[in-house]
């Protein structure tokens, strides 16, 4: 896990531990914090497949302008995942492409 | 339709304070902001800020962004997160979407106080995961507590990348260097002392060649470069680290203003196109004012009186309020004056100069400065009194604000250089502790016949202890000698920076500035680029797009000569991002191509919503507008 632990400055208030899985993957993360830095937490950094090289991307901005960090989340695709807060239970995978339009349910 | 008096559109530094201004003056005030929390970038600065009291200087940027929060409340500002204002229309309505909300209002004034967007920078395979913003860097870590990696390597000197470069460590991030393309630093060379006698070193002329890896960073090939800032042949050198964080620039968001119809010119000392203002920062829009970035980077000190004045003026603006003529007179001759302290000097002729050319002037005549000392003080003789190590220019007093006994002397004019009077001096050490850039000593010559005692501030994790024995640092970073460690001072009046004693032989007394408890495991290993060249016409320019430099080189050669004509036959800007990445990168080629300036090539049109939009949520408004 990367997480901070000490800091000289900074304490962190962290919410609720929640579970979470990424590609069916399950991992840990803390209520309230974006989707970004509970996955770069758990070590996962590649966020999705850009559209025609199909390279690995990343988040860059953090704060919800560059769309680097677009993942399908509960099945919503182009999910901006630095600035969208972590709740229990989400299901989080890698984004291929430009993603799916869903069915209305 | 929600009617407000003044709607502040970003809850940053310039935005919070004209809400408060506003709201102080009896104006009902709408702050909106899209992300969850207030602050802006606020939230996320540890350091302390410059600048005298007015200006919150000696109080950390976490801290200011509290009280700021807390004055909003005081002054009953309405407060709408996680809402993004989507665009600005002819008749006066700005929309804003939240997640599941689509709202209009009608404000009679509003303030673009959107802030700015951080600068990429194109190498090849610089898409990769790892290759990060500075102030995506920064919430990381210091908002959400996550390290963005194990080693990073920062690209760019000045303010942001020399701050971040030290935030990294104390989050026990290690920094493999700082380059810089310029052949100077840009930031304040307090805060680069900072982190090169930490051991960081700061590799100027030299920029970032490639980076290399399979899924993520993995390491990178940093160059030389020559005056013309081409690359020296010969001078490859590769890092292994897992995070490149981008520090170099940023650019006013300012497409609100653009969708406005504010008339808006491009002024590169202010960071870009910028809308046109008066000094009251009213647009050419009767009923908008900017602040903060918007109207040109700038530190968020200026951010913050900006604020004030937008706020006090778009009160006045309005026929319900008044303000009395001497009061607001009086007020605004303070605001003025704050401004002009705060861009005093060297490092605010960036900001007098692009607000002149802004305004159609040329900047007014400075008052001469004293410039400091090029040399450090010698070892005096004598006693145990502070050392003052402050190099440049910069506006802040609050090593004078806080002495007790008046032995530091800035002088009503605070970008002077700070002096001490020896004789006044008791060694308290408050100053060592409220010094914004930690260029504050203390030694004591009389420690004993052949050794010194030197107490420095540290702002790092573990503490030592009494007694421990530790490497004595130069300001380089170099290790000069072993050193005990005499004594560790923390108090609550020292704002979470503590004080350690050193104690070493006197003839290290001038050079001992900083320590280490141990010698750190060098991150360092053996990296090797399995190429080594990549070809930079595969750099990816538009990351939404996938467009690479070699198409848009290929379009210019045929024939584009505009932004929207790259746009029309490669989808260039067309992505989720509008643009914000690749834009300014475009119009810099074509300006290099064609051998114009950046500023004669327009932007795209900026059109609402300025962010995608989901439909679900505009087809809920029509359905229930209908109803």
């Amino acid at each position: 896990m990367n997480r901070i632990h000490q800091h000289p400055i900074l304490k962190f208030e962290r919410g609720r531990e929640v579970k979470f899985t990424f590609d069916g993957r399950e991992m840990t993360g803390y209520e309230g914090e974006t989707i970004a830095a509970a996955l770069t937490a758990n070590g996962v950094r590649d966020f999705r497949e850009s559209i025609k090289l199909q390279h690995p991307r990343g988040f860059f901005c953090a704060i919800g302008r560059c769309a680097n960090c677009s993942m399908v989340v509960d099945g919503v695709p182009n999910t901006k995942v630095c600035v969208i807060p972590l709740k229990g239970n989400m299901k989080i995978e890698r984004q291929h492409g430009r993603g799916a339009v869903r069915e209305r349910s | 339709m929600k009617e407000v008096e003044f709607l502040v559109i970003g809850g940053g530094p310039a935005g919070m304070c004209a809400a408060i201004e506003a709201a102080g003056r009896g104006a009902k005030v709408l702050i909106v902001d899209d992300k969850h929390k207030l602050g802006g970038q606020l939230v996320k600065q540890t350091h302390s800020f410059f600048g005298s009291r007015e200006h919150y200087a000696g109080v950390r940027g976490i801290d200011i962004a509290d009280t700021l929060i807390e004055a909003l409340d005081e002054n009953g500002v309405e407060v709408l997160t996680g809402a993004t204002a989507t665009a600005i229309y002819d008749d006066g309505t700005v929309t804003v979407a939240t997640d599941d909300e689509w709202i209009k209002i009608r404000p009679q004034r509003i303030v673009a106080a959107t802030g700015a967007f951080e600068n990429a920078l194109p190498f090849p395979n610089g898409d990769l995961p790892g290759v990060y913003g500075a102030g995506a860097v920064q919430t990381l870590m210091n908002v959400d507590g996550v390290k963005p990696g194990k080693r990073v390597l920062m690209v760019g000197a000045g303010n942001i990348g020399l701050i971040v470069a030290y935030q990294l460590r104390q989050a026990g991030i290690d920094v493999a260097a700082i380059v810089e393309a310029t052949g100077r630093v840009g930031g304040y060379y307090v805060h680069a002392s900072k982190v090169r006698r930490m051991g960081i070193p700061i590799l100027l002329n030299h920029t970032v060649k490639h980076v290399w890896g399979e899924k993520e960073v993995e390491g990178a090939v940093v160059v030389k470069l020559d005056e013309k800032f081409q690359t020296i042949p010969g001078t490859a050198r590769e890092f292994a680290v897992d995070t490149i964080c981008l520090a170099v620039g940023l650019t006013p968001l300012s497409e609100l203003l653009w969708n406005a119809g504010c008339e808006m010119r491009y002024v590169a000392e202010l960071g870009g196109y910028v809308a046109v203002h008066d000094e009251n920062l009213r647009t050419s829009r009767e009923d908008i004012f900017v602040a903060g970035d918007a109207s040109g980077i700038e530190e968020a000190s200026s951010a913050m009186i900006e604020g004030r004045i937008v706020g006090l003026n778009a009160a006045r603006s309005l026929s319900r309020i008044k303000i009395e003529e001497a009061d607001y007179e009086e007020r605004m001759a303070y605001l003025r004056e704050q401004l002009r302290q705060l861009r005093r000097g060297p490092f605010g002729e960036m900001a007098r100069t692009g607000k002149a050319i802004l305004a159609g002037d040329t900047p007014g005549e400075e008052p001469p400065i004293e410039v400091p000392p090029v040399e450090f003080e010698p070892l005096f003789d004598k006693g145990c009194r502070v050392v003052i190590e402050c190099e440049q220019n910069i506006p802040c007093n609050p090593c004078e604000d806080i002495c007790p006994r008046g032995a530091i002397t800035v002088g009503g004019d605070i970008v002077n250089y700070p002096k001490i009077d020896p004789e006044k001096c008791n060694a308290c050490g408050l100053c060592l502790t409220c010094c914004p850039g930690l260029a504050l000593f203390m030694i004591d010559v009389d420690y004993s016949d052949t050794q010194v005692e030197i107490s420095l501030p540290y702002e790092l994790l573990p503490l030592p202890e009494k007694g421990m024995e530790v490497d004595a640092m130069d300001r380089e970073g170099g290790v000069v000698c072993r050193a005990k460690v005499s004594r560790v001072m923390s108090s609550p009046k020292f704002d979470r920076t503590s004080i350690v004693s050193l104690v070493v032989d006197r003839e290290y007394g001038e050079r001992v500035r900083h320590f280490r408890i141990d010698a750190e495991p060098d991150g360092a290993t053996a990296a090797k680029s399995p190429q080594a060249e990549y070809d930079d016409g595969d750099t990816v320019i538009c990351v939404c797009e996938d467009i690479t430099r070699r198409q848009i080189e290929e379009v210019i050669d045929a024939g584009a000569e505009s932004f929207d004509e790259i746009k029309r036959q490669l989808r260039t800007g067309m992505g989720p991002c509008q643009g914000k990445t690749c834009q300014r990168l475009i119009i810099r080629m074509l300006a290099d191509k064609l051998g114009r300036p950046v500023e004669s090539f327009a932007p795209q049109t900026a059109r609402g919503p300025m962010k995608p939009l989901n439909l679900d949520l505009l087809s809920r408004v029509e359905r229930e507008e209908k109803r």
